[in-house]
């Protein structure tokens, strides 16, 4: 890690306004849990960080209106516990609190997490020289690729990379259309989550459609009646503490028997959190059954592509939508 | 005195423990530190060409960078890394140009803050000559297998027998590398105290640390004094010198002021010791009754160019079961890689999981119940020598295993047994043993009128609870109140140390705290002229108005004579067993694992443990059972969870945290039962201890690995189990 020197202003204003002082080498920092961690491995090497912990108003957990609002600055442990999101929205819900640890959840913002960066073993162990990586030094070549790739993306990779988009929380606001609201030196934009995230195509290092500067400052979620109908299934080497193998954010309405809405997103599968038309193309207007909820795993995993190791993880991806869909149905039931 | 079966009684040091106020070695405070960080090798074989240390200098607070100039005149010697005791072999980084292993030290940097060192260390730039190949893996062709066997044991005609039996398997078993983990990180701190060096560090053998140092940097043996204060999980990675260790020493001597280091987690995978890849080829035959006629074990065990680590898989699986016929042969293959070592069983574990595994298909290709096989080449003596066993209620630990997880419910055809939500259960049994051995120990025992009551003594107290089984005896010999204990332990400044380790701590520990606890007793008896008092020995004492008894004692293992005390004080290696003159001694244990299998995922979970173990007499229930607890969550992270994942092109653990390198959690933990036979093993010492620690592991993942098949058909013959082994067909 080297030295840097540190601010903390008080408004998202003023933190824009230090970011764009400090020049190219600022990063924004809240819980600290990824870019802390890169640091210490020498990934990061910011000159300046500008701390966005303590700015006034962004810990908002807003549930009443017609669109759910979540400052940036909120904790995931916070949202994960909060009753109306856990009764009336458990995939974000879960999502929230099937990732990381305790520890981590209560200090990492739920801003912050749409931020986190790849667990490409080459991505993030290679600072010493040691794997090149484009993700990390633009064009320097992909250690993954020909190497031990079991946990890297089987959709949305490019042959320049292949690393998986690592989040869970992500995912589940991808399922449900959800946009980001940003601050940056020209004032403020809303993104649309399914084009915040940037595939990796032959330019791996821009992971996200952020503007240098551009401060996270909430996350806008349209209530929908399928929340209810809804889950975060993660399937994982471990119960606990760790990142997904495969994961499916689904959240269903469904009338007569029939599915007549359907939210599906996946996670640990993919170079960014992954939508599903096709898969909710499949369900729709279809009944819940397991054979039905394994046709429409299959459809999202009719593009994947296998590298040497992750060949598993299209049939897992495939029989984890399925299981979730049985979740969502179960849950519209009662 | 009779001996008793020791009561419940929490770890004397548990309170200390848990407020944080037990301080580990690199916990102690020194003034005038200067703080040490590596710079790791960045190629896996090659030269230095070159050391720029020119930017890290500048970076504020960083004294200097120390590279191989500072220490080629460290010695390797049979103490050093990766020896085990045999010249010629070990390797100690930084004291020439060439570099034998990736992430090996190439730079020391040494500054008056932490932070300054780590900034210092990544601002070192080194160029090398690579060499044009290296072999990272045993199975690469460039790796080179031993001509010579190492270890052959031979009983009976096993080739014959195997070809002339009808029911055989003929399988092979792979194990994976494995890194040992520790909470507490690997430390050295050097400075220099009352004339002598002082080196603090977390070891399980401070006696070898001392002495082996001084040779390694040239100074007196009697000049350098080590404390190994507590150890934040040992488990074998800290038997011996850290590829660190010299560094620090030397450099505290060229700085005169104290150095510290604490090993980054990320450096550890490749510095520190860790458990070897292996290959197991199993062949194992019986009669149509499942009697065995025959066990043929070859093993292969992934080592470095240099190292002396030994292949022992074939000791114990020979002793499991009345074979009548055995052949075994452990070899070893070398590869451009740091040197493996002992990590808790460390081949009892491996050889274990092989052939218990391979034993539960004999029984599944025989029709017959596992647990009856086992039951029905039960033995008294050890096929091998023919001695008898000091101890053996395996028997026992089966049957109360097998009621205890409910065994009756086990189908015998697989994937027949299922869940309310349609999970796939299955039940698998496998034992194992583990060999009993002891350590000379050398005791100072104090007993103060006022109840106060010091003891010095061999042992390093690694979290097994070395302090709670001394305080055992001296509660039962003396009537000691444990608030008024004082039991140091661990520093060669106070008792020679053993090295602790492979389960003989106890076995070792007990009977010299009861022998001199014995010793003082008597002295008191005949202070004051009567043998039947009851109550504290103290109040006795008092009563003389003499203020304290002293008494010194040191005692000599089961078959050894002084030659072993003089061992123990130069920090030479002094064990015993498991052959005896007149028996074989180990500890046995049975498991038995209730699996559930998802099969949409493929994903296991242990839901029900059920452990019973024969260790001789019980020292402490509590710490003995969370011996066996760990020992089989352990195995469970083996089983299904731990691998470290070594990229050949690069020959570097790919997966070098505690975030990516796999260990079980809580939530991964269901019930694991655990019962003790507590019967005292008297024929092997004054207490009737045999051990514990590693035969709690033994057996366990086979256990699991044999509970999966039960569960699925699916016989998987490496570790871990994981999800794209079982997910199709399910």
């Amino acid at each position: 890690m080297r030295a840097f020197s540190y601010s903390r202003p008080r408004t998202p204003e003023a933190a824009v306004a230090a970011f764009t002082d400090a020049g190219a080498g600022a990063r924004y920092i809240a819980g600290g849990t990824t870019l802390f961690d890169l640091m210490k491995l020498n990934v990061e090497r910011p000159t300046h960080l500008v701390d966005v912990s303590e700015l006034h108003g962004t810990d908002l957990i807003e549930t009443s209106g017609d669109v759910l609002r979540f400052g940036a600055g909120a904790r995931m442990a916070d949202i994960a516990d909060d009753e109306t999101i856990k009764r009336e929205y458990p995939l974000l819900a879960e999502s929230l609190w099937r990732a990381a640890s305790q520890q981590l959840r209560n200090m990492a913002s739920v801003g912050g997490n749409l931020l986190q960066r790849t667990r490409c073993p080459y991505f993030r162990n290679g600072a010493g020289g040691v794997y090149p990586c484009n993700k990390r030094d633009p064009r320097t070549g992909c250690a993954a690729i020909d190497g031990l790739d079991r946990g890297q993306a089987v959709l949305g990779t490019s042959d320049a990379c292949t690393a998986v988009s690592p989040g869970d929380w992500p995912v589940a606001l991808t399922a449900l259309d959800a946009d980001i609201v940003v601050l940056g030196p020209q004032g403020n934009r809303t993104i649309p989550i399914a084009d915040f995230y940037l595939l990796p195509q032959d330019t791996p290092d821009r992971e996200f459609s952020l503007e240098p500067g551009e401060l996270v400052i909430e996350i806008r979620v349209p209530r929908t009646a399928a929340g209810r109908a809804s889950t975060y299934h993660k399937v994982r080497d471990r119960e606990s503490y760790a990142f997904a193998l495969a994961a499916a954010a689904v959240a269903l309405r469904i009338e007569g028997g029939q599915v007549r809405q359907a939210h599906i997103a996946l996670g640990g599968i993919a170079t960014k959190p992954w939508r599903s038309r096709e898969a909710e193309a499949a369900l729709r207007g279809k009944a819940p059954t397991r054979e039905n909820a394994l046709a429409a795993g299959r459809a999202a995993l009719a593009g994947a592509k296998a590298g040497r190791h992750n060949g598993f993880k299209i049939d897992l991806a495939a029989n984890t939508i399925a299981d979730a869909i049985s979740i969502a149905a179960e849950r519209s039931a009662s | 005195m009779t001996l008793s079966s020791n009561p419940d009684r929490p770890r004397v040091d548990a309170r200390q423990k848990v407020l944080g106020e037990a301080l580990f070695a690199a916990d102690q405070r020194v003034d005038n530190l200067l703080h040490a960080m590596t710079v790791p090798a960045s190629i896996a074989k090659g030269r230095i060409r070159a050391i720029d240390s020119s930017a890290a200098l500048k970076v504020p607070g960083v004294v200097r960078v120390m590279t191989f100039d500072d220490f080629a005149d460290i010695r390797t010697t049979p103490a050093s890394r990766g020896a085990y005791g045999q010249p010629g072999k070990g390797y100690q980084p930084m004291t020439g140009p060439d570099i034998v292993h990736r992430g090996e030290p190439v730079a020391l940097v040494l500054a008056e803050t932490l932070e300054a060192a780590i900034e210092g260390a990544e601002s070192v730039s080194v160029e090398y000559d690579e060499a044009a190949e290296f072999t990272a893996l045993m199975e690469q062709d460039g790796a080179e297998e031993e001509s010579e066997v190492f270890t052959r044991l031979d009983h009976g005609d096993a080739e014959g027998a195997f070809a002339g039996a009808v029911h055989k398997v003929d399988v092979t078993y792979r194990h994976p590398q494995q890194h040992h983990n520790p909470i507490e990180l690997i430390s050295t701190t050097a400075l220099f105290s009352e004339g002598k060096l002082r080196i603090l560090e977390g070891t399980q053998w401070s006696s070898a640390l001392a002495g082996g140092l001084a040779g390694m940097i040239g100074r007196e043996p009697q000049s350098v004094r080590a404390s190994s204060p507590y150890v934040g999980g040992g488990f074998g990675q800290k038997n011996g010198i850290q590829e660190q260790s010299a560094l620090v020493a030397r450099a505290a001597t060229i700085m005169a002021r104290p150095v510290k280091l604490v090993m980054p987690r990320g450096q550890l995978f490749h510095t520190a010791s860790y458990r070897p890849r292996s290959l197991h080829h199993v062949r194992l035959a019986a009669d149509a009754d499942g009697k065995l006629a025959a066990g043929l074990y070859r093993t292969e065990q992934q080592n470095s160019r240099y190292d002396g680590y030994n292949p022992l898989f074939g000791e114990t699986p020979p002793r499991m079961y009345g074979y009548p016929n055995w052949a075994g042969e452990d070899r070893v293959i070398r590869v451009d890689t740091q040197t493996p070592g002992h990590q808790r069983a460390p081949h009892e574990h491996p050889s274990s999981y092989a052939t218990e595994c391979a034993l539960d298909e004999l029984a599944h290709e025989l029709g017959m119940d596992p647990v009856e096989l086992r039951l029905a080449n039960d033995t008294d003596t050890d096929p091998i020598t023919g001695k008898p066993y000091s101890s053996r209620h395996l028997a026992e630990c089966l049957r109360r295993g097998a009621r205890m997880i409910d065994w009756g419910r086990r189908r015998r055809e697989p994937g027949t047994l299922r869940a309310e939500n349609g999970d796939r259960i299955g039940l698998g049994v496998a034992c194992g043993n583990y060999k009993a051995s002891m350590s000379p120990a050398i005791a100072t025992l104090r007993l103060q009128a006022n109840g106060v009551c010091r003891i010095s003594l061999s042992g390093h107290e690694m979290g097994q609870g070395l302090r709670s089984v001394i305080a055992a005896e001296l509660i039962e010999v003396l009537g000691v109140d444990p608030a008024k204990l004082d039991i140091r332990i661990g520093d060669t400044g106070l008792a020679p140390q053993m090295l602790t380790a492979g389960s003989w701590g106890t076995a070792s520990v007990a009977p010299a705290a009861r022998a001199a606890a014995l010793k003082l007793r008597a002295n008191l008896v005949e202070l004051i002229g009567r043998d039947d008092f009851e109550g504290p020995a103290h109040v006795q004492l008092a009563k003389t108005r003499r203020p304290m008894l002293k008494v010194e004692i040191d005692t000599v293992p089961l078959g050894e004579g002084p030659q072993a005390l003089d061992n123990l004080r130069r920090g030479l290696p002094v064990t015993t067993g498991p052959e005896y003159a007149d028996f074989m001694a180990f500890s046995w244990i049975a498991h038995f694992a209730e699996v559930h299998v998802e099969p949409s995922t493929g994903r296991v979970r242990t839901r029900r443990f059920a452990s019973v173990i024969d260790c001789g007499r019980v020292m402490n229930r509590r710490t003995t059972e969370s011996q066996v607890k760990g020992g089989v969550v352990w195995a469970i992270g083996a089983a299904l969870r731990e691998i470290g994942e070594t990229d050949p092109r690069y020959g570097r653990v790919l997966n070098n945290d505690l975030a990516e390198y796999l260990v079980p959690v809580n939530a991964d933990i269901d019930w694991i039962d655990v019962e003790v036979i507590d019967e005292p093993d008297t024929r092997l010492n004054l207490s009737g201890v045999k051990g514990a620690g590693e035969v709690a592991m033994v057996g366990a993942a086979a256990a699991i690995a044999n509970a999966v098949f039960n569960a699925t058909g699916k016989r998987i013959r490496h570790l871990p189990i994981r999800i794209e082994d079982l997910l199709q067909g399910l």
